[in-house]
């Protein structure tokens, strides 16, 4: 898995690549949030994610949520056909898109 | 892409059973006759679920199970193993040790794909 | 033994089965080794074995066991079909069928002794065939579990008609990951089976940032699934988690909920079973689809007759006019009683939740009491299979959170046995669903800290208890684990209200600090069709659901002047905030000489709704907006009129909600 941060002021663009998966969920969820710290808006791209399990999935919630904690926007730009998948499968792709 | 499954069985005639069931729908099969020759075959490969046999010469597959535990390439691998009703202690240990999915023996191949697709996505 | 519908559906799946059989039978006489044909045949025969032992008819249950074991050894290929073997099973067949109507008449079985003889022979002659064909002893209790299909649980407190539909309950241990298995393989496994009608994700459990792990597991589902697979097959599903995870299974079983509760109490077995054999004739069974097709049908005729209301009122003609009336007095009648065959009673959604809140209490170490009045209340089928979620949300919540350890009770002097009591009756338009317990309530300051801390009120904003309350629906603010852990609520409480709302009902929370909590649900008496009270806005036509409306009145010219600084009016001496539906829905015509106030009411708060016309009662046959006007505000659904214009509903829960609001501000 590898994570691409692209900033610009206070948006903050990351593009997540390879796996999402339980072997990258500590490196994964350090990098999330850590941007999520230096910016105010976050954008995240998982159009190149190539699989995404139960950690994924719980990492992009936590990350929603603290960005709403912290009153930061954050927004999913585009997903890959297994990251819409899991989130189909969970009925949870509503509350991404809100 | 094809997911990789392990059979680790020191009886030929049970890993080919196994493995022309899991090739016909669709997945890549490694076979290992213990569980040392196991651990050298999966080096460097993407594995998506083990199959293992508990009674093993050489490395036998609790051993085997701890010592995949302990890798952190493949400590989050699904395993399943594969006993006899009479290897009551043997379930418990291995459960101990992490290992939450068993089959008993005699299974048929549909038993083991079913078992196999609740673990692993298609 | 139950002797309500139970055993009616065990007469009718047998006699259908027994039937089954007898086709299949005759099928083999004439291709003697069609597998498919024999397969049939056996699970006819399971079937009626599995039900019989779920419903205790013991007789049938023994009898088609020994059919079941010559069967199955049919299927292995272990006995040869041939004409002397079809015709014992055809006598088996008749046999079964006899046991069964003797359960419709009521007859006192023991004093059959022609037909337990009868029986008795038969038995003899089928194990011949077993000890004929086989060197080893009679496979009487041979293991037949394996067979896709019927494997009925027998539970001596919980028997119930498995109907295909299913209620699951998922709580994955934190290790489930890390030990190689994920939930998204089970669910999609289950997808396998059946469909998956229904799902939530309980994120509640995920902690702050700071907390989680990220290999653990926070998470678990409530899923409503719909598959034939039997219990065992469901949960075989999750063989693997079922040690570490808390899971349940219930299947929901809605057979014949229309019937009448069969006599209470406990008279005479006999009496019952000659009622039920009375009954048999008297219902039938009738497709859902079936019955909503009609009952559109009496939506559009609803819609025709009002046209020809109207036209009759322009051309004047009074015998005309008269046979107009007549006719709307029939179709009145009509769509009331076409509503009336969708109501069911609640009791049996009810009933199901003992089951829960006893693994409940078994989970915890609570002792919790469920207690259920109303269940004779009725609600529209479509609503009663969409309630079972909140209602579960809710009772988990109150057994999980408000009910406090025993212990801890017992020191603020309540007895150790916490309640919760499920209650419904009807009032005035709606049915009130309540969820009350004797637990520990909700903690104002926290919600209030936690309501400062999200930015959803303002410090020194003063609330009542109630909007105090109502902010524990906010979405978000059940994300906050803090509130879940030390006020006990919050948990999905936004989902609750959201699947509420989408029957168009309401939802509320009363709470005593240390006292207890009480959920009030109020739902809409039905879904299709309503008594409206139509105004006009402008060019456009707005319909008030009747049972909502208390009064009309003009707006005085000194409240017209004076609202159009403020929004709130007298009425009766008391403040009655109001809504000006011109402003709210931007009309932009001019105003006309007179106003009036349409009052509503809505879970006890009064709303005046300024509108420019009255244009008096209609049916409105409610038709949902499209997705795209779904968010519209204050707008519930449309109707069509008789001269074919379209009028919107106006949605008054949310109205009121507004104008609340507003006044705050």
């Amino acid at each position: 898995m590898k994570v691409n941060a692209e900033k610009n002021n206070g948006l903050c663009r990351l593009q997540i690549e390879g796996e999402m998966t339980i072997s990258a969920a500590t490196e994964l969820k350090k990098s999330l949030l850590d941007n999520l710290a230096n910016c105010s808006e976050l954008e995240i791209d998982l159009s190149q994610v190539s699989e995404m399990d139960t950690t994924g999935f719980q990492l992009l919630f936590l990350v929603k949520r603290e960005a709403s904690l912290l009153n930061k926007v954050f927004r999913i730009i585009s997903h890959s056909p297994k990251t819409l998948s899991v989130l189909k499968l969970y009925n949870m792709k509503d509350f991404f898109e809100s | 892409m094809a997911k990789t499954i392990m059979i680790i069985d020191d009886s030929a005639s049970i890993r080919m059973v196994v493995s022309i069931a899991l090739k016909k729908t669709g997945y890549e099969v490694i076979e290992a006759k213990d569980g040392k020759d196991a651990l050298g075959k999966m080096t460097g490969q993407k594995i998506h679920l083990i199959l293992c046999d508990v009674n093993m010469p050489n490395m036998d597959g609790i051993s085997f199970l701890k010592s995949i535990k302990q890798n952190q390439n493949y400590k989050f691998t699904p395993i399943i193993m594969l006993t006899t009703e009479s290897q009551e202690a043997k379930k418990q240990e291995g459960k101990a040790a992490g290992a939450k999915a068993w089959v008993v023996k005699p299974f048929k191949p549909e038993q083991m794909l079913s078992a196999i697709e609740k673990l692993v996505l298609p | 033994m139950k002797t309500d519908p139970v055993l009616q559906t065990f007469i009718i799946e047998s006699s259908e089965n027994v039937q089954e059989m007898e086709n299949s039978l005759l099928q083999l006489e004439t291709s003697p080794d069609d597998e498919d044909t024999i397969n049939a045949l056996f699970r006819a025969a399971h079937t009626i074995k599995g039900s019989a032992g779920i419903v205790g008819i013991d007789n049938v249950e023994r009898f088609t066991h020994i059919v079941e074991n010559v069967l199955e050894q049919v299927r292995l290929g272990e006995i040869k079909v041939t004409g002397d073997l079809i015709g014992l099973l055809l006598k088996c067949c008749d046999h079964i069928g006899r046991l069964v109507d003797i359960l419709s008449e009521g007859e006192d079985k023991a004093g059959n002794p022609d037909l337990e003889f009868e029986g008795q022979s038969i038995m003899e002659q089928l194990t011949a065939y077993i000890v004929a064909d086989k060197d080893d002893l009679p496979s009487a209790q041979k293991d037949t579990q394996g067979v896709a299909g019927e494997r009925k649980e027998i539970s001596s407190d919980n028997r119930m008609v498995e109907t295909g539909n299913w209620h699951i309950s998922l709580k994955f241990s934190r290790d489930v990951l890390r030990d190689g298995m994920d939930p998204l393989s089970f669910i999609t496994y289950l997808s396998k089976l059946g469909e998956i009608a229904g799902l939530t994700t309980l994120h509640d459990a995920i902690p702050d940032a700071g907390e989680m792990d990220p290999e653990s597991c926070y998470l678990g589902f409530e899923i409503d699934f719909r598959s034939d697979s039997d219990k065992q097959t469901i949960e075989d599903v999750f063989e693997f988690v079922q040690e570490d995870c808390e899971i349940s299974i219930l299947p929901l079983h809605s057979e014949n909920k229309a019937d009448p509760p069969v006599v209470g109490a406990a008279p005479e077995k006999q009496e019952q079973i000659k009622a039920f054999k009375a009954k048999e004739a008297k219902t039938i069974r009738v497709d859902t689809n079936k019955l909503d097709q009609l009952i559109n049908m009496v939506g559009e005729l609803v819609i025709a007759n009002a046209n020809i209301d109207q036209q009759a009122q322009r051309i004047r003609d009074n015998s005309l006019l008269e046979s107009a009336s007549a006719l709307s007095r029939l179709v009145e009648d009509i769509r009331d009683r076409a509503m009336k065959v969708r109501m069911v009673p609640i009791g049996e959604t009810f009933n199901r939740f003992k089951r829960v809140v006893r693994d409940i209490s078994r989970n915890t170490g609570k002792d919790i009491e469920l207690v259920i009045s109303g269940g004779d209340t009725e609600l529209d089928k479509g609503v009663i299979e969409k309630i079972g979620d909140p209602l579960m949300h809710l009772i988990r919540n109150s057994a999980d959170h408000g009910i406090e350890e025993a212990d801890e009770r017992l020191a603020l002097n309540k007895p150790g046995k916490g309640t919760i009591r499920l209650n419904a009756f009807q009032e005035t338009g709606s049915i009130v669903i309540e969820v009350s317990d004797d637990g520990r309530g909700l903690n104002r300051s926290r919600i209030m800290n936690k309501a400062m801390e999200r930015g959803i009120i303002n410090p020194g904003q003063s609330l009542s208890d109630r909007e105090m309350y109502d902010l524990i629906f906010e979405p978000g603010f059940s994300t906050a684990q803090k509130v879940t852990k030390v006020s006990g609520r919050g948990v999905g409480m936004d989902v609750v209200k959201r699947n509420i709302e989408t029957l168009r009902g309401s939802v509320d929370v009363e709470s005593h600090e240390g006292v207890g909590a009480t959920v009030h649900i109020r739902l809409p008496l039905t879904m299709a069709i309503i008594d409206g009270f139509m105004v006009g806005v402008g060019p456009l036509f707005y319909v008030i659901p009747l049972d909502m409306v208390v009064e009309c009145l003009e707006l005085s010219e000194a409240d017209r002047q004076a609202s159009l600084k403020r929004n709130y009016a007298d009425l009766h001496g008391k403040v009655l905030p109001f809504l000006r539906l011109r402003d709210l829905f931007n009309e932009q015509n001019g105003r006309p000489p007179y106003e009036h106030v349409v009052v509503v009411q809505y879970a006890g708060r009064k709303t005046g709704l300024v509108v420019d016309e009255l244009h008096g009662e209609v049916q409105a046959v409610i038709k949902s907006l499209g997705r795209v006007y779904k968010d519209i505000k204050g707008v519930s659904g449309a109707t069509i009129l008789g001269d074919g214009t379209v009028a919107l509903i106006l949605d008054v829960p949310g109205l009121v909600q507004t104008a609340k609001r507003m006044r705050k501000v």
